[in-house]
């Protein structure tokens, strides 16, 4: 398939032939009761953690010391849809909801479908290169606001057009629902995720109380990776009182222009900065579609991939947790993030066990992918307190 | 020469000499008091971008030996001393110094500083003990060492202070249930605790509760681990400042990214994440009155025939490697030199200034550091982790001290990384490559017993650091001679160091402590000090060795008397009312505590003291009847 | 402000790239040196090459001691079925001494005097470290589920945890708490 880029005017994508996995949209609509905008906010949960497997696999595909400012823009834009993540599940728990997290439901297969737009624009797990850039600029694309939903007897046939509208339209929902329900966010505060729990380059952690702190969460979940509306900035000089950063949009496309945005650059200008040289071949060739099944049974490839897996399922199951009434468990998942990091480090630098593609310089991948045998065996090893889990999360 | 750096003729009403921890610390309070200040910094100011940050940690990766300077490059315009410096010697004394440092004493002193902007404090490990109440009298109560002229009620608002600034993590009240530190009412740290490490579990498992026998004393001494408070980022504390809670401050040169603590264990000689405080934090939270000049050494403090120092004279170079400089004066209201206790003597000296009592340079102190290793019967996770979580801390107080010096007794992380140059020298010796291309190679092991057997030793590492107080001894001393220069022509430190009879009372008592513990761990020791080590003697048939510890401290005490001390309580010289002397060389006694948050709580405190003489010499003029003499030391004026 | 802040660590960052040109040998090559190694390492192929630093070293130990030692190494491995223990000869061992030295630290070691001199070698016999990336790819932190020190950092907290077999303990002055699971960690 080829893509488009109205933006850049680019085409790319076209080396992925598989239909794409789709994840569950809400109906294009304001929610207008309770059980709705929880939905809606389960949807966005998973919305923001489709980004996290294609940033990780970008991240760590940059062979060891070379674009370190590619390697700090992926970082820290990880860091930001960890804590979009994290704040949508307030979000949802202060209005009663229960975030559903360890689920294989939850987790796309990739590649997927960009959500909420309509082109059909693929979101692989590819190494670092330009394409992997572009599919960042895809998923963090400034729009211009479009119309929100119609309200009327009739459903609107026009469908998402962006991820912030979609986000808009539950922002609109939640204000007319609290106007109606003054205790729309008496949720339970212990499910709640503070400062304590997440502190972290990429702004606080936040409890989501009442009208005011849902729509702040909202408004930089929205910014930090589109910018405040006319800027390249994110909002957390204003929100966090930190200094002025670049939006999720602008870092990957000063990394795409390899050029920096000066002081006076807006978004229409584009980066005229210093350069910023990018080096593409400093980086392991994956197979985008890369899966576990691709790799011999009982080989060392097949083995790990699978434990990569397996490590990313008690992930999940962390993330469940700490958003389900034990966030102090959120503590643990960053040494579990720290660990896929090394396992995929592994993954990626050896060759792809197919001798006829390694030969052509493909390694292998971690594939990202989780299964309900993989979540119930996760999920029995963390019950038996394995590793430094239960030991973490019983600190501070 | 940037014309930015020809100051000449320009006056300030501080100059601060060092942008190193101390120094930043001045500047930042009276900065934001509005005073116009200029740090003059003798090295290169490259480690506050990320660039100059990420270019450090290769170097420490590249270096073959991680020592405390490893990521830090050479300057011959503002050399620092390294430990690899000292080297066994055959000759009037067992060691000799190739390096920046001329030494000439019976001991070696074994330890470094940095000249860079951020000083020594980029490469300190991160421990933030207090000192103890009754470390403030040793000479009343014990009969040894100095008196402070202060004790620990004046500092304990400083103290909080000094935790605020440094970001200190840590559990008050175990500080109190364990050791009896005062603190005011309520008091938590700005941080959790670090938790402490799995090795430091093991050690409380085997022993909290165990009493073992003080050589020296023959009195019973119990065992309990306690965890260390740490000026590194853990959990902010949401119950600190009266429920305002604490936001650790962000790395620097990166902007908003800071994290906790991650476990790089490798806070000495760098931290890839800057977890741990550095002064080049306090930096970046200068205001605009702060204005910083990077490679100036400063080469004289000067003075006008009142007595009064009028400012500064600097050298201003450009290439740290070709060490060609201009000389350049500046003037100042107040001096301020905070340039590390050996530098700030050394500079005082070429200075001919403030020796009145004939102490500058004298009571160099250091913690000694006795190490002692072994291998525990099972793994305990060595290498990962800040340095040191916990220690042992009864040793360092009580009646004890009055036979022998006392110690606090540090369980170490990083297995025998200090004591044998771990994990490498275990891999050279199981592969038999011996030190030399010319000694005989052994037979080597590979493969699965290779992985196993490294595994399998490493693994089961286990090192205590025995820190001990070093009293003050006037002839522990920095001197310089004009034979002996550096790039600049600046006269280079002379140190003359030895340890007296009360500190090797106490290593010989620690090491009667250390072979009983290794006993209840049912531990196998490996302790062994090598006779040719720079650093052994002999003290009573018994062979030591001992390492600094890097606080070197007390070359210009304060005390209550202008005849024996340098210093007055607030740091400022008995000869020069506006000269402040401020580093972990005013403290007279350094007690058991890693001693830079002292050294922080007691340049808070002179912040004050200087914003009043500033304040006073900036009222405007009123004519008065009698004027008080001009020019008198301000605390004999007001007795 | 981030913009203009510029993020390299210029000619270090280049330094610090494992197989920057001239051209990476031939994969088979790097293969057959990573057989010899996992026979002196004792770990496998997988892990190996996870470390992204095999053709690197390959290189570093050809340009070290020469083409013709190397090959004679590898040949000497052949004949005695990859069991380093039986290498006779003390160039052999030597060389096998020093590459396995090479994968443990990331530190090629100085060889011993004779074999330096009977290899006519033209460099100086020095340790050096092979680059910065090859010290945190050191497997030597492996063999005890460890970290190299500065890199690769495991999180927060993480060193309270017991190592991989061992027994969770309470925090000093906790009363104990009891599970048995079994210890998570790295393969
Ligand atoms: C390995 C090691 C570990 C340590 N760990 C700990 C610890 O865990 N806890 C603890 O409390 N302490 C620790 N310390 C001690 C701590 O680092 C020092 O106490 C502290 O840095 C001293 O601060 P300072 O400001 O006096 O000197 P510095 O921090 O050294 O600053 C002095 C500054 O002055 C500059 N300067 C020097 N000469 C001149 C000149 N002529 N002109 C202009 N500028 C000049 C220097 O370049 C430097 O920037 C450790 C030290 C070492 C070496
Ligand atoms: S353990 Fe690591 S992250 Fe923590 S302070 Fe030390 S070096 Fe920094």
């Amino acid at each position: 398939m080829t893509v488009r880029d109205p933006l850049t005017g680019l085409t790319g994508f076209t080396d992925i032939k598989t239909p794409l996995a789709e994840i569950e949209q809400p109906p294009f609509e304001i929610p207008r009761t309770v059980p709705k905008l929880r939905y809606f906010l389960q949807a966005a949960l998973a919305l923001e953690f489709l980004t996290i497997p294609p940033y990780l696999t970008a991240m760590y595909t940059i062979k060891p010391g070379a674009n370190q400012e590619a390697w700090y823009a992926l970082r820290a834009v990880v860091l930001e849809e960890m804590l979009h993540m994290t704040l949508v599940a307030n979000m949802l728990n202060a209005v009663g909801g229960k975030p559903v997290v360890a689920d294989p439901r939850f987790v796309t297969d990739y590649p997927a479908k960009l959500p909420y737009a309509k082109e059909q624009v693929p979101i692989a797990l590819r190494g670092f290169g330009r394409e992997a850039i572009r599919t960042g600029l895809w998923i963090e694309r400034p729009e211009k606001m479009e119309d929100l939903p119609r309200t009327g007897k009739e459903p609107d046939p026009r469908g998402w057009t962006s991820i912030g509208q979609f986000y808009a339209t539950i922002r609109e929902g939640m204000r007319r629902l609290a106007e109606k329900q003054p205790d729309l966010f008496d949720g339970d505060l212990t499910r709640q995720v503070g400062p304590e729990d997440f502190y972290n380059s990429g702004g606080r952690a936040f409890p989501v109380t009442d009208l005011a702190s849902a729509l702040k969460a909202i408004e930089l979940i929205s910014e930090q990776g589109e910018g405040v509306p006319g800027s390249i900035y994110n909002p957390d000089e204003r929100l966090f009182g930190q200094a002025n950063e670049l939006a999720h949009y602008f870092r990957f496309m000063e990394v795409h222009e390899e050029r920096r945005y000066g002081p006076l650059d807006t978004p229409a200008s584009g980066p005229t900065g210093p350069a910023l040289p990018i080096d593409w071949t400093a980086a392991y060739r994956i197979d985008p579609q890369a899966k576990v099944a691709d790799y011999p049974p009982d080989s060392e490839v097949r083995l790990a991939a699978e434990h990569f897996n397996q490590v990313y399922a008690r992930l999940l199951w962390l993330l469940d947790r700490s958003f389900n009434g034990e966030p102090k468990q959120l503590q643990a998942a960053i040494p579990v993030m720290l660990e896929l990091r090394d396992l995929a480090a592994q993954l990626y630098a050896n060759p792809h066990p197919d001798p006829a593609r390694a030969a052509k310089g493909v390694h292998a991948s971690a594939t990202f992918e989780i299964t309900q045998a993989e979540l119930l065996a996760a999920k029995k090893q963390l019950d038996t307190g394995a590793g430094a889990t239960a030991l973490l999360a019983s600190l501070a | 020469m940037s014309p930015a750096r020809d100051l000449d003729g320009h006056r300030y009403d501080v100059i601060v000499v060092g942008a190193g921890w101390a120094g930043s610390l001045v500047a930042k309070r009276l900065g934001s008091q509005g005073w116009r200040v200029l740090v003059l910094e003798a090295g290169t100011t490259t480690l506050d971008t990320w660039p100059g940050h990420l270019d450090a940690m290769n170097t420490f990766y590249s270096s073959l030996i991680k020592v405390p300077n490893a990521p830090y490059r050479a300057n011959t315009a503002a050399p620092s001393p390294s430990v690899l410096d000292t080297v066994p010697h055959k000759g009037v004394h067992r060691y000799q110094s190739v390096g920046y440092l001329v030494q000439e004493g019976p001991l070696p002193y074994g330890t470094d500083y940095l000249r860079a902007g951020g000083g020594t404090g980029m490469h300190w490990l991160g421990l933030t003990p207090r000192m103890l109440p009754q470390d403030f009298k040793v000479r009343t109560e014990f009969g040894y060492g100095r008196d402070w002229p202060i004790g620990y009620d004046d500092l304990q608002h400083w103290y909080c202070e000094a935790e605020r600034e440094i970001g200190v993590a840590g559990d008050a009240a175990e500080q109190t249930r364990e050791i009896g530190l005062p603190f005011p009412e309520g008091y938590v740290f700005p941080m959790h605790e670090i938790p402490s490490s799995y090795v430091d579990r093991v050690m409380a498992e085997h022993l909290d509760g165990k009493t073992v026998v003080d050589p020296g004393t023959d009195e019973p001494v119990e065992l309990r681990v306690v965890n260390t408070p740490h000026g590194r980022n853990s959990t902010p504390n949401q119950a600190y400042d009266g429920g305002r809670g604490f936001r650790p401050q962000d790395a620097v040169g990166l902007p908003n990214y800071g994290e906790r603590c991650v476990g790089n264990a490798s806070c000495t000689p760098i931290c890839p994440v800057q977890a741990k405080y550095n002064p080049l934090k306090t930096q970046a939270q200068w205001s605009r009155k702060v204005t910083l000049i990077d490679r100036a050494v400063v080469s004289r403090v000067l003075v006008a025939d009142n007595g009064r120092v009028t400012g500064v004279e600097y050298q201003a170079y450009d290439d740290p490697a070709t060490p060609v400089a201009t000389t350049r004066t500046v003037e100042a209201d107040v001096v301020v030199v905070a340039a590390h206790a050996i530098e700030s003597a050394r500079l005082l000296l070429a200075s001919e200034l403030a020796n009145s009592s004939d102490q500058v340079g004298r009571n160099l102190m250091d913690h000694p550091v006795m190490l002692a290793w072994g291998l525990m019967p099972h793994q305990v996770g060595p290498f990962r982790g800040p340095g040191s979580t916990s220690a042992f801390e009864r040793f360092r107080m009580g009646e004890s001290r009055k036979e022998h010096a006392p110690w606090r007794l540090v369980i170490a992380n990083w297995g025998w990384t200090w004591a044998a140059g771990s994990p490498g020298s275990d891999v050279a010796e199981m592969l038999g490559i011996p030190e030399t291309p010319f000694q005989q190679r052994k037979k080597a092991l590979y493969g699965v017993p290779l992985r196993e057997r490294l595994g399998d030793r490493i693994g089961r590492q286990i090192a205590f650091q025995f820190e001990l107080e070093q009293d003050a001894q006037p002839g522990n001393r920095v001197t310089i001679d004009r034979r002996h220069r550096d790039a600049l022509g600046n006269c280079r430190p002379i140190l003359s160091y030895d340890l007296s009879d009360h500190v090797k009372k106490g290593m010989q008592a620690a090491m009667g402590v250390s072979h009983q513990i290794f006993d209840l761990l049912g531990a196998e020791e490996r302790t062994a000090y090598q006779a040719d080590a720079p650093s052994y003697f002999e003290y009573e048939g018994t062979g030591y060795a001992f390492n600094g510890a890097g606080h070197g401290c007390g070359t210009h005490v304060m005390g209550d008397d202008r005849r024996t001390s340098v210093v007055d309580q607030w740091q400022r010289s008995w000869d020069h009312a506006n000269l402040y002397l401020v580093g972990c060389g005013s403290m007279p006694s350094i007690g058991t505590s890693n001693p830079s948050l002292t050294m922080s709580a007691l340049a808070l405190r002179s912040v004050e003291r200087i914003h009043q003489d500033l304040t006073e010499l900036h009222r405007p003029l009123v004519l008065r009847p009698a004027p008080a003499p001009e020019y008198a030391h301000p605390t004999e004026a007001r007795p | 402000m981030t913009t203009g802040v510029p993020l390299t660590a210029g000619p270090l960052a280049n330094a610090a790239l494992p197989d920057a040109p001239p051209p990476a040998p031939p994969a088979t090559e790097i293969d057959r040196f990573v057989a010899l190694s996992v026979a002196l390492t004792g770990f496998d192929a997988f892990e190996l090459q996870g470390t992204g630093m095999a053709g690197f070293y390959l290189k570093t130990v050809v340009e070290q001691v020469g083409r013709r030692p190397y090959d004679a190494l590898r040949k000497a491995m052949e004949q005695v079925g990859f069991d380093p223990e039986k290498l006779q000869g003390d160039v052999d061992q030597d060389l096998a001494r020093a590459v396995t030295h090479l994968w443990y630290l990331g530190v090629w070691p100085p060889l011993s005097a004779e074999v330096h001199a009977q290899l006519q070698r033209q460099v100086a016999n020095d340790a050096f470290t092979a680059a910065p990336e090859a010290y945190v790819q050191g497997l030597v932190w492996r063999t005890f589920h460890g970290h190299p020190q500065g890199a690769k950092a495991p999180g927060f907290g993480t060193w309270a945890a017991p190592p991989p077999g061992e027994p969770e303990l309470p925090r000093p002055g906790e009363p104990a708490r009891h599970h048995d699971g079994t210890t998570g960690g790295t393969r």
